[in-house]
């Protein structure tokens, strides 16, 4: 394989992790505050997949304005879900029982709901720009997926801004690190996690415009994504953004270079062997080896 | 203060009670069939689909062919049954799958068990098909799948158990065969090296070996340069279609479900690799495909179990009354396999004279249909209950034309090949 080959396929590499950070800060968010695993998320995958669609085939918007209206929309509607289902499970300080059952009866509910609205047709969003490719020198990069990837390490950079220059990321970061603290220095519990609810679902409807650009979807779209991105929270470190970035970057690597040396069909146990490596090894994701080595310093 | 759980008994219940709820909601509710024991004024038949699901859409159009066949059977005055002398109106028993291997052979059970039907359609796709075949033996009830063709549901010895798909080996043998067609009319050259792609299923295994074997028997036509599965559901092809590109093969053939299609096109096109010919074994001529993918589909050619451009009376009568029944045109195989399952069931039941599931079964085996909507006219059971009928190859073309181009007989169209940069 030639060195161009090599360099298109680490362009390659780069792009998916992109779109895998984005589909994961989201859950990241609502564990690191609330500690509860978001199962729903991939219902709010395939709902912002939709969203983004509908204002692209029947009003014109498009895809890429369409993902910035969904931010606003979804992060009404996590609030709305925060307030109506989520803020009556008990606090605790590990993901509960409870929690799991509702967020996937949830993400039941949003699936069949899809099915009634969408029908079972698998939908995708065609522009002109879909197959383009912006070629410079032998390399060649996907215009779609670097537009995707544009907008994801925007959305990222804002929430990084978010998180460290106002007082609601000051709140967040305080609840991740030490709920009790938190509370004692004065943060408002309920609010922050209300508005971080609002947020992950929000990044959820993101990322699922995004992905309505790269794949086809039907109204159970998001599994193999949710998967995903459970690999890479947990690579990464549960409660830590940059660790979601470095995961996702360690998931699209392994998964795009894991099968130059084995069979195709042995991605998804290339995914889910470095999940159980993660497990054992670094239970605290890359984010914990991270702060380890800096405290030993 | 601690973050221990709150003893509110308020909170506590509604958190307790409302994930059971929406799981007991979701879950129920859309398997609820409209199960009822017959009695002997009509004929129940069972018919297990997806109609929810991954696999949603084609289950949705093969039922929508049996209840086609029920209703012009029903409109006809019903079955006549020797043994009771008078005609009886079939019944479907509907129950959705929801896409889920475990609910479907549950569902199957549950309708010859149960619902007191004299055999059971459905069985979309081969997964689901695999775990539905377990039980017509079981409760001697014969079962038509109409949308699984894997050899494994058919090689096991089991004997209530039909299908009218012919086998996915017979689709690789003659796309192999297409191809070879173009190199003796000197559209393509002789030794060229094809690269499989092929999805991790049985249906992609069968695919393959059905290749193989047309190679094996015509030596010096094709070779194969590489050969790999990948698994369904894909997030990315980047490292498959790599290798693909660095086989350095002419033809690419691929095996995969529509989802993995419209990813994998995309992917391929944008690499900016070419192939003298493409096709991603069954797929292609679907509208959802060309709406994903607009002219990148143009050209691609693909095998399929029917089409709605074959020309035979039956066939256009077919597409007609489909049309007058949903209010759109066939757009696939779906249908008219489904279709012809009940048409070969309800001729069966009335050759037996009888709703013995032994007797019925007894005449499947013997049933054929000289005016069938399938390629070659004649439907008939195989004795591992399988039909054979041929694959008819189509090409799309520019401006959303689909052409047959294969067999010569029943051809619309040329093939282009190469196809054009």
């Amino acid at each position: 394989m030639s060195a161009t080959d090599l360099l298109n396929l680490l362009i390659a590499a780069l792009l998916l992790a992109g779109v895998y950070a984005v589909m994961s800060v989201g859950m990241t968010i609502i564990y690191g505050v609330m500690k509860i695993v978001n199962l729903a998320h991939a219902g709010f995958l395939m709902l912002g997949a939709y969203f983004v669609y509908e204002l692209y085939t029947h009003l014109g918007i498009d895809p890429l304005l369409g993902v910035l209206l969904s931010f606003p929309v979804f992060f009404l509607i996590g609030m709305a879900v925060h307030r109506i289902l989520v803020r009556r499970i008990p606090i605790s300080d590990q993901p509960s029982l409870t929690s799991l059952l509702l967020l996937f009866g949830l993400w039941l509910v949003l699936q069949n709901l899809g099915y009634l609205v969408w029908g079972n047709s698998d939908r995708a969003i065609l522009t002109p720009r879909t197959l383009d490719v912006l070629e410079i020198g032998p390399i060649g990069f996907p215009t779609v997926r670097l537009v995707v990837f544009g907008v994801a390490l925007a959305a990222l950079a804002g929430l990084e801004f978010v998180l460290h220059k106002t007082w609601f990321g000051r709140a967040v970061r305080a609840l991740m690190q030490n709920n009790d603290a938190g509370r004692i220095v004065g943060v408002n519990v309920d609010r922050t996690a209300r508005v971080a609810f609002g947020v992950g679902i929000a990044f959820a409807g993101v990322a699922g415009g995004l992905l309505a650009m790269l794949y086809s979807f039907s109204p159970d779209f998001g599994g193999p994504f949710l998967l995903r991105a459970f690999v890479i929270i947990v690579l990464g470190g549960l409660e830590s953004f940059a660790g979601v970035a470095i995961g996702s970057l360690i998931l699209a690597l392994v998964e795009t270079f894991g099968i130059l040396a084995l069979p195709a069909n042995y991605q998804p146990a290339i995914a889910f062997s470095l999940l159980v490596v993660a497990l054992v090894v670094l239970p605290g994701g890359v984010a914990g080896l991270w702060n380890r080595r800096r405290r030993l310093a | 203060m601690g973050n221990g759980p709150k003893h509110n008994l308020r909170k506590w219940n509604f958190p307790c009670a409302s994930p059971l709820l929406l799981l007991i909601l979701t879950l129920v509710l859309p398997g609820c069939g409209k199960g009822h024991k017959a009695g002997t004024n009509e004929v129940a038949v069972g018919v297990v689909l997806p109609i929810t699901g991954r696999e949603a859409k084609p289950g949705q159009f093969q039922r929508e062919g049996i209840e086609l066949a029920i209703h012009e059977i029903n409109q006809n005055g019903g079955i006549f049954i020797r043994e009771l002398d008078k005609r009886l109106p079939v019944k479907e028993v509907f129950y959705d799958d929801g896409s889920d291997q475990a609910k479907s052979a549950g569902l199957v059970e549950r309708a010859m068990t149960s619902d007191g039907v004299v055999a059971v359609l459905g069985g979309y796709s081969t997964a689901l098909g695999e775990a539905e075949s377990v039980m017509p033996d079981r409760y001697e009830t014969p079962w038509i799948t109409t949308g699984a063709a894997a050899s494994t549901i058919f090689s096991r010895g089991y004997q209530y158990i039909f299908g009218t798909l012919s086998p996915t080996d017979l689709l690789g043998y003659t796309t192999a065969e297409f191809l070879g067609s173009l190199v003796d009319h000197g559209k393509l050259k002789k030794g060229l090296k094809l690269a499989l792609a092929l999805e991790n299923t049985d249906h992609g295994v069968d695919y393959g070996k059905g290749i193989d074997k047309w190679i094996e028997e015509h030596p010096g036509y094709f070779a194969v340069a590489f050969n790999e599965k990948f698994d369904l559901g894909s997030t990315d092809f980047s490292g498959l279609l790599q290798k693909v590109k660095n086989a350095r093969a002419d033809i690419f053939l691929a095996d995969a479900h529509l989802q993995d299609y419209i990813t994998m096109q995309r992917q391929y096109m944008q690499t900016g690799m070419y192939h003298q010919m493409i096709s991603y074994g069954a797929r292609g001529p679907e509208s959802d495909a060309r709406k994903a993918l607009g002219d990148a589909t143009n050209y691609i050619f693909a095998g399929i179990w029917w089409s709605a451009k074959l020309p035979y009376p039956q066939v256009k009568r077919f597409a007609a009354d489909y049309q007058a029944s949903v209010g759109r045109p066939p757009d696939s195989w779906y249908p008219a396999t489904a279709y012809e399952a009940m048409r070969a069931l309800a001729t069966a039941i009335e050759q037996a004279g009888s709703l013995n599931k032994t007797a019925i079964r007894d005449h499947l085996r013997e049933v054929e249909l000289r005016d069938s909507l399938l390629p070659g006219q004649v439907l008939r059971f195989g004795q591992n209950g399988q039909i054979h009928t041929p694959f008819v190859i189509v090409e799309n073309k520019p401006n959303d034309q689909v052409d047959i181009v294969y067999p010569p007989d029943a051809a619309t169209g040329e093939a282009i090949a190469p196809k054009p940069r």
